[in-house]
C-alpha cells in the first residue's frame, strides 16, 4: 500500500462533512520552499495558472525518485493542504508512482463534493503541474 | 469613503474593531474563495459563510431558496433587523458575492468592511479560531429580488437594445483566447469571446493593491469617463459564473449610485454553451 493509499484510508475514517478539515494539517505541514528555488518563483517560473493564488511547484530527479518542492500562500490552507498532502505523499517516490498518481484523486480521498468545481480545477491544474514537473526533471536527470 | 454615493455601505476596519462586541445588533460575516481559511482565523464573533457550500444549490444550478437562506441566518443568530457586515480574501470578491446574495433575499442591512482580510491583518489586529455560537433567531426571507439579479431572457433583451453590458472577467476570456482550465471543461464553456456589445472592466480594476476599494474619483474615471457608463444607465455586469460580477455590481450601485444595476449569474457559463446565442471576439467593434 503507497503513501496515497495510506492517507486515502485515513481519511475514509473521517466523516464526510469534516474530511476537508484534515487538509488543515498538511497545510501546516508544508516545508518551506528551499532558498535555492526563491529566484526561480520570484521570476514566476513553475507557476500554476489554473490557482487563483500564487502557487509554485518544483521537481527535481536523482536516481529515478522525484523530490518535490512547493510554495503556496498561508493565506489559501485549502489548495496548500492539497499540496502539502501530494508533497508528503509522493516526495521521493520513484517518477512512475507520480506519474501514477490517479486523476480523481480528490474524489478517492472523499473530498471533490465538499470541494466543489471549481476548486476542483485549481487542484486539477495542481495534479497537472506536478506530473508533468516530476516527468520533466526524470527526462532531464536520465539524459 | 464620504464621496461615495451610499457610504454608509462600507464601515472600516477601525468600526469593526469597535463592535467586534455588539453581537445582539451587529453580525460579522467571513466569506472567502478559500473554504478553510475561515478555520485558520477569523475576526472575533464573526460566522463563516461559504459561497458553495451555503448560498448555492448542492443540485439545482441556482441559489438556495429563500427557506434555506432563513435556517442560514437563523442558524448564525441574524435576526431580519441584523446589521450585517461582510468580509473576506480576495479583495472583498467573495464577500460582495454573499453581499449580493443577502440583498437578493432582501436583508435590509448590509455592509462591507473595507479592505477585507488582507487589510485586517495589515494593521495587526487579532484573528481568532474561536467558533461563536449565537442563538437562533426567527428570520423571514423574502423571495428573491429580481431588480438585482438578470436572467438570459433578459440579457438577450437587453443586448438587442444595445444598452450597457459589463463583462469584468481578464482581457484574455473577453477576447476569447481562454474559454477554460487546460484539462478541465467541466465548468468551461464551448465558446469563447464576450457578449456583442459588451465592455471590458476586469472586476479587480476597482480595488486598490491593499483590498480597498479605489476613491469615488479614480472609479467614476475608470467607469463614467474612460467606459462612458452613466448612473442612470440600466446595466447588466456579468463574469464566468457570476462571482467576479458581484463586486462590480457593489461598485456600481453603492459606491457609484447606479440605479438599476444586475448581476448576471448565469454568465459566460451558460451564455457560451447557449445554442445560437451571438458572440463577439477580439475588441469591440469601433462604432
Amino acid at each position: 500500500m503507497d503513501r496515497l493509499d495510506e492517507i486515502a484510508a485515513d481519511f475514509a475514517l473521517v466523516p464526510a462533512e469534516e474530511r476537508l478539515y484534515l487538509l488543515l494539517d498538511f497545510a501546516e505541514r508544508l516545508p518551506p520552499l528551499p532558498a535555492r528555488l526563491e529566484a526561480a518563483r520570484d521570476a514566476g517560473l513553475g507557476r500554476v495558472h489554473e490557482c487563483q493564488s500564487p502557487v509554485f511547484l518544483y521537481a527535481e530527479a536523482d536516481d529515478g525518485r522525484v523530490a518535490l518542492y512547493a510554495d503556496v500562500p498561508r493565506e489559501a490552507p485549502t489548495v496548500r493542504g492539497l499540496v502539502g498532502l501530494l508533497v508528503e505523499a509522493l516526495d521521493g517516490a520513484p517518477a512512475d508512482t507520480v506519474a501514477a498518481v490517479p486523476d480523481d484523486l480528490l474524489y478517492r480521498l472523499g473530498i471533490a463534493q465538499q470541494l466543489g468545481m471549481r476548486r476542483q480545477q485549481g487542484f486539477a491544474g495542481v495534479l497537472h503541474r506536478l506530473k508533468a514537473s516530476a516527468a520533466e526533471a526524470t527526462a532531464r536527470a536520465g539524459s | 469613503m464620504a464621496d461615495y454615493a451610499h457610504p454608509e455601505v462600507l464601515v472600516s476596519t477601525e468600526w469593526v474593531s469597535q463592535h467586534l462586541a455588539d453581537t445582539d445588533r451587529v453580525r460579522l460575516v467571513e466569506s472567502n474563495e478559500d473554504v478553510l481559511l475561515y478555520a485558520t482565523g477569523h475576526l472575533h464573533n464573526a460566522v463563516h459563510v461559504d459561497w458553495q457550500r451555503d448560498l448555492q444549490d448542492p443540485d439545482v444550478r441556482d441559489y438556495v431558496g429563500a427557506k434555506e437562506f432563513a435556517r442560514l441566518c437563523s442558524e448564525r443568530g441574524i435576526r431580519n433587523d441584523t446589521t450585517v457586515v461582510f468580509y473576506g480574501d480576495k479583495s472583498n470578491w467573495w464577500a460582495c458575492y454573499a453581499f449580493w446574495v443577502f440583498k437578493l433575499f432582501g436583508h435590509e442591512d448590509c455592509r462591507v468592511m473595507d479592505g477585507g482580510r488582507a487589510k485586517w491583518e495589515a494593521e495587526g489586529r487579532v484573528l481568532t479560531t474561536d467558533v461563536p455560537a449565537f442563538p437562533s433567531t426567527d428570520y423571514e426571507a423574502k423571495e428573491p429580488d429580481p431588480s438585482i439579479r438578470a436572467f438570459r431572457a433578459e440579457v438577450v433583451r437587453h443586448m438587442e437594445a444595445g444598452r450597457p453590458l459589463v463583462d469584468v472577467r481578464s482581457p484574455q476570456e473577453y477576447i476569447g483566447e481562454v474559454t477554460h482550465i487546460p484539462g478541465y471543461p467541466q465548468e468551461g464553456a464551448l465558446r469563447g469571446g464576450h457578449i456583442p456589445g459588451a465592455v471590458n472592466v476586469p472586476w479587480s480594476r476597482a480595488a486598490l493593491d491593499d483590498g480597498t476599494f479605489k476613491s469615488r474619483e479614480l472609479l467614476d474615471e475608470i467607469y463614467l469617463q474612460e467606459q462612458g457608463l452613466r448612473p442612470k444607465d440600466d446595466v447588466i455586469a456579468y463574469c464566468r459564473i457570476g462571482e467576479r460580477s458581484s463586486h462590480t455590481w457593489f461598485v456600481l450601485r453603492y459606491l457609484l449610485g447606479f440605479k438599476d444595476v444586475k448581476n448576471y449569474d448565469g454568465s459566460w457559463t451558460e451564455w457560451g454553451n447557449l445554442v445560437g446565442a451571438p458572440i463577439e471576439k477580439g475588441e469591440p467593434e469601433a462604432e
